[in-house]
């Protein structure tokens, strides 16, 4: 069985079909840009994208993704055009958004995935699709602010 | 917890040397003797605070004239490093490229103390500015003796200096080929030493300015490495069986299963450690092995939440009239009381609470014949470090702690719990080794916020002034929260905790007052939590407050600037400034309520908000929607720093106030994860509005946990604003205001 991340074709040992993406993503292809905080779906600190769409890979298994690409944090600047970081990674330096900074590659994971689907998303439409990812440092005001920076700058 | 402190004299050369500290370059040393503390008696985190000539080991200037900064605080989002780092710029006038800020392992530099409530900057700011500013003297006479000139010919240029007639000298001109350890006796005299970090704010150069951080891009790539992220080519991958409840004691597991399966190398029984824990070389068997260890525990205690209550009820101790100390007592309140047009006096109650941080902790500890190495997050790596020592029974300085950036520190942080699994494993099994707590583990395993229980009785006089003040409380002893049994039990009676007590003592006027505390211990192991005692204090503190005025018809905000005592300037300043914000005054809406509250942190940073709500009654819930804060925290480092910590102190609070709490039942804990013990989440997260405001001239004050103490006072004020039902326990819920109408 093989599975793509960022582009990067893996091949899945036959014992670990069954494991979570977000455990095969830190300990078998050791991209430990996808944090654990839950593993229960509740804090968002796992998420990637399946085919562009925000999941938590606490949530999903190996199994599952077989069909899908997989895009990590570490992989999210290839989806973007142009050099560089991605335009929201971009904009959460410029707002200086992270403090301790562990939820954040989950919270740019999310914020991408609604701005790629919603390129101008209101206020009520930020909060909604922002609840999932728990931040105990409170940035939520400043991710506001860079969700708000991108959806203006295009 | 004052314990004998152990003066050993090590010269800086000697401990440069033996760490191989110095890269090539110039360091300032002194000679002077720091303090290597409390070696034989129990490990214990690192209080001591830092003088001047701590600030040496800390900078560096390396041969190609770039300058190194050792920042002795750890680093878990309150960016104090960051900070620090601008300080030293502003001394040897480098702009940010010019600078590496490296959290420093346990071999690169002295003990320092840990980082905690909130005295990186106020703490660190003069020896760090001191040090930087003896380095760029240093490099001056070095331009000096270089080119024949006198050290006042010789003007400050960026990274180097400038020369007459126009030529400059940069610093990596100015570094020998060898290293050089500056000594004593080059060091300048104080009086003579110019300290550009302590010149007016309009003459600062990088000071003031918002740099942003240098781990930002590492951080938004997912490129950080958090202690869960590290490993080593060969490790191993340990777990541990943690107790079903406090105290619970090891009896016996049976490890046939585990040792049969797949990849596992071995299993650990330590009884008197009570110690259970597998080892395999690959992480994905451990859940299973975990699974058929089939571990049998005698459990020693089943307390539960009323056993907790009822030990931390300040109304049994009020009837036995039974408070260990009297923090403060003036005049005489029953007289207060007699001349008092309005009274009011209530029970206020706030719960225990978990720190919660995103990140479970994870150790990863190496164990070998000549040396120790530990990769973890602590707010303490010299804690963490003779802990380990003790633990395997080795010399403090044969263990290295790797530290690294903390994914939420909250003052959850200072023990390294999965490194002490970690440790035990590797000597065991000869391997590294790396063990990570999952969301359980962490709820249930480390130390907490002490419950509160407040009772107060207070007056005001016609003329809207306090008449007495009457204030008993009972907590738990936080800052010497892991002492032991009786040990505990006699600190309690011989002082009152500093950490429970923080904030008890009211900012206002009042002659007439008596103030008394009792600490209890529980079998709940207790710590520091954001802000100690700060918060549960203020919020009592400051809704009694809210209660005189509107008995008394005064606005809240009058009423406090009304009782505040002359000297209170910075607070008043505060008060009015969040007043203008907030466009204090203005009439709500209907299911609308705004509340004020204020504080001053340590003594030191005065905090003033107004937080605006929501009831919505489709929802069934109380949404916070905005808060004002102005907040005089002295001169400020960097601004956006600042302010991210007053957000995140301002969402902290409105999380601590409507949504944590922590309960016992069996003597377990009975949170788990984020579904009963829910942080404030995005949706729910209010608009903040910051105005930072500070004399001229006034040194750093804490900023780390300031913010936080006033908040929940403005939230219970503000649903009484909006219901007229007053909330005097935490945390405060929709279903308890509209029980009754449903
Ligand atoms: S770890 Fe997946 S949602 Fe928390
Ligand atoms: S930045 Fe620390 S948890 Fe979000």
């Amino acid at each position: 069985m093989e599975i793509v991340i960022n582009g990067n074709v893996i091949a899945v040992p036959d014992d670990l079909q069954n494991v979570t993406l977000l455990d095969f993503l830190r300990d078998f292809v050791m991209l430990t840009g996808t944090k654990f905080g839950c593993g229960i779906g509740l804090c968002g600190a796992c998420t990637v994208h399946l085919d562009g769409v925000a999941a938590r890979s606490c949530q999903t298994y190996v199994s599952d993704v077989i069909d899908v690409e997989v895009t990590t944090i570490e992989g999210l600047d290839q989806t973007s055009p142009g050099e560089g970081l991605h335009p929201v990674q971009q904009a959460w330096i410029a707002e200086g958004v992270p403090q301790c900074g562990y939820c954040q590659a989950g919270q740019i994971m999310t914020a991408s995935a609604l701005l790629h689907r919603n390129p101008a998303p209101t206020a009520a439409e930020i909060r909604e699709e922002m609840n999932g990812n728990l931040c105990r440092c409170g940035t939520y005001d400043r991710i506001r602010r860079a969700i708000t920076r991108v959806a203006q700058e295009v | 917890m004052e314990t004998t402190t152990k003066m050993k004299s090590i010269s800086r050369r000697r401990f440069l040397k033996k760490t191989g500290w110095m890269a090539a370059g110039i360091t300032v040393a002194s000679f002077v003797a720091f303090p290597v503390v409390r070696d034989k008696i129990p490990a214990l985190p690192t209080f001591d605070a830092p003088s001047d000539k701590d600030g040496l080991t800390w900078i560096q200037i390396l041969a190609e004239g770039r300058v190194r900064f050792y920042c002795p605080r750890m680093e878990m989002g309150q960016g104090a490093a960051l900070g620090l780092t601008q300080v030293v710029a502003e001394e040897l006038n480098i702009e940010q490229t010019d600078i590496e800020c490296i959290l420093p392992d346990t071999n690169q530099t002295p003990p320092f103390q840990m980082t905690v409530g909130s005295q990186s900057i106020a703490n660190f700011f003069d020896p760090v500015s001191w040090a930087a500013a003896q380095l760029r003297e240093v490099l001056r006479a070095g331009a000096a003796e270089k080119t024949g000139l006198s050290t006042d010919q010789i003007m400050d240029g960026r990274s180097g200096f400038k020369l007459p007639g126009g030529t400059t000298i940069g610093y990596a001109a100015l570094v020998p080929a060898t290293d050089v350890i500056i000594t004593d006796n080059r060091l300048i005299e104080n009086d003579n030493l110019k300290r550009y970090a302590l010149r007016p704010t309009t003459k600062h150069q990088t000071i003031g300015q918002n740099w942003l951080h240098h781990d930002l891009t590492a951080i938004v790539t997912g490129r950080m490495a958090y202690a869960r992220d590290i490993s080593l080519p060969d490790m191993a991958f340990g777990a541990v069986v943690l107790p079903p409840s406090f105290g619970a004691r090891f009896v016996a597991a049976n490890s046939t299963g585990a040792m049969e399966l797949p990849g596992v190398l071995g299993v650990e029984f330590d009884e008197a450690a009570g110690f259970v824990g597998v080892v395999a070389n690959t992480p994905f068997i451990l859940p299973k092995a975990l699974d058929v260890l089939n571990v049998e525990w005698q459990i020693e205690s089943d307390f539960g939440q009323e056993q907790i209550d009822a030990l931390l009820d300040v109304e049994r101790l009020r009837a036995e009239d039974d408070f260990t100390h009297t923090l403060d007592q003036s005049g005489d309140f029953e007289i207060g009381q007699q001349s008092a047009r309005h009274r009011s006096s209530g029970r206020y109650d706030t719960p225990f609470a978990a720190h919660a941080a995103i990140e479970p902790r994870s150790g990863l500890v190496w164990v070998r014949a000549d040396k120790v190495e530990v990769w973890c997050g602590t707010q303490d790596p010299f804690f963490v470090q003779k802990r380990m020592a003790k633990i395997l029974n080795r010399e403090a300085e044969d263990v290295v702690v790797h530290t690294h950036r903390i994914g939420g520190g909250f003052g959850g942080r200072v023990m390294c719990q999965a490194s002490e699994a970690a440790a035990r494993l590797s000597a065991k099994f000869n391997l590294p080794v790396r063990v990570q707590w999952d969301r359980a583990a962490e709820f249930q395993n480390n130390y907490f916020q002490p419950g509160f229980s407040h009772f107060i009785d207070a007056g005001v006089s016609k003329d809207g002034f306090i008449t007495h003040w009457d204030h008993d409380a009972v907590s738990s002893s936080i800052l010497t929260g892991l002492a032991p049994g009786l040990i505990g039990k006699a600190i309690d009676l011989a002082t009152p905790d500093q950490g429970t007590t923080r904030g008890i003592r009211p900012p206002y006027e009042m002659t007439n007052k008596r103030i008394r505390h009792s600490a209890i211990r529980t079998p709940v192991p207790i710590n520091a939590w954001r802000g100690l005692g700060s918060a549960p204090n203020a919020f009592a503190i400051e809704s009694m407050m809210d209660e005189l005025a509107f008995k008394s018809g005064i606005d809240p905000l009058q009423f406090r600037l009304k009782n505040l005592p002359a000297n209170r300037v910075r607070l008043a300043e505060v008060l009015r400034k969040v007043g203008d914000m907030s466009n204090w005054g203005q009439a709500t809406l209907e299911d609308t309520g705004r509340g004020l509250a204020c504080a001053v942190y340590k003594d030191e940073t005065a905090v003033a908000v107004v937080a605006d709500l929501t009831i919505d009654h489709a929802a069934e819930t109380i949404k916070v929607t905005k808060v004002c804060c102005a907040q005089d925290c002295g001169l400020v480092l960097n601004p956006h720093q600042v302010e991210s910590q007053i957000m995140g102190n301002i969402t902290w609070g409105c999380s601590m106030t409507l949504n944590e709490q922590i309960t016992f039942a069996q003597g377990r804990v009975e949170q788990d994860n984020f579904h009963l013990y829910e942080p404030l989440r995005h949706g729910s997260s209010p608009e903040v509005n910051v105005a930072l405001l500070a004399p001229p001239g006034t040194p750093p004050a804490p900023v780390g946990e300031s913010a936080l103490p006033p908040v929940p006072a403005a939230i219970a004020n503000a649903v009484f604003a909006a219901t007229g039902h007053r909330c005097r326990r935490l945390p405060i819920r929709y279903e308890d205001i509209f029980a009754e109408t449903g």
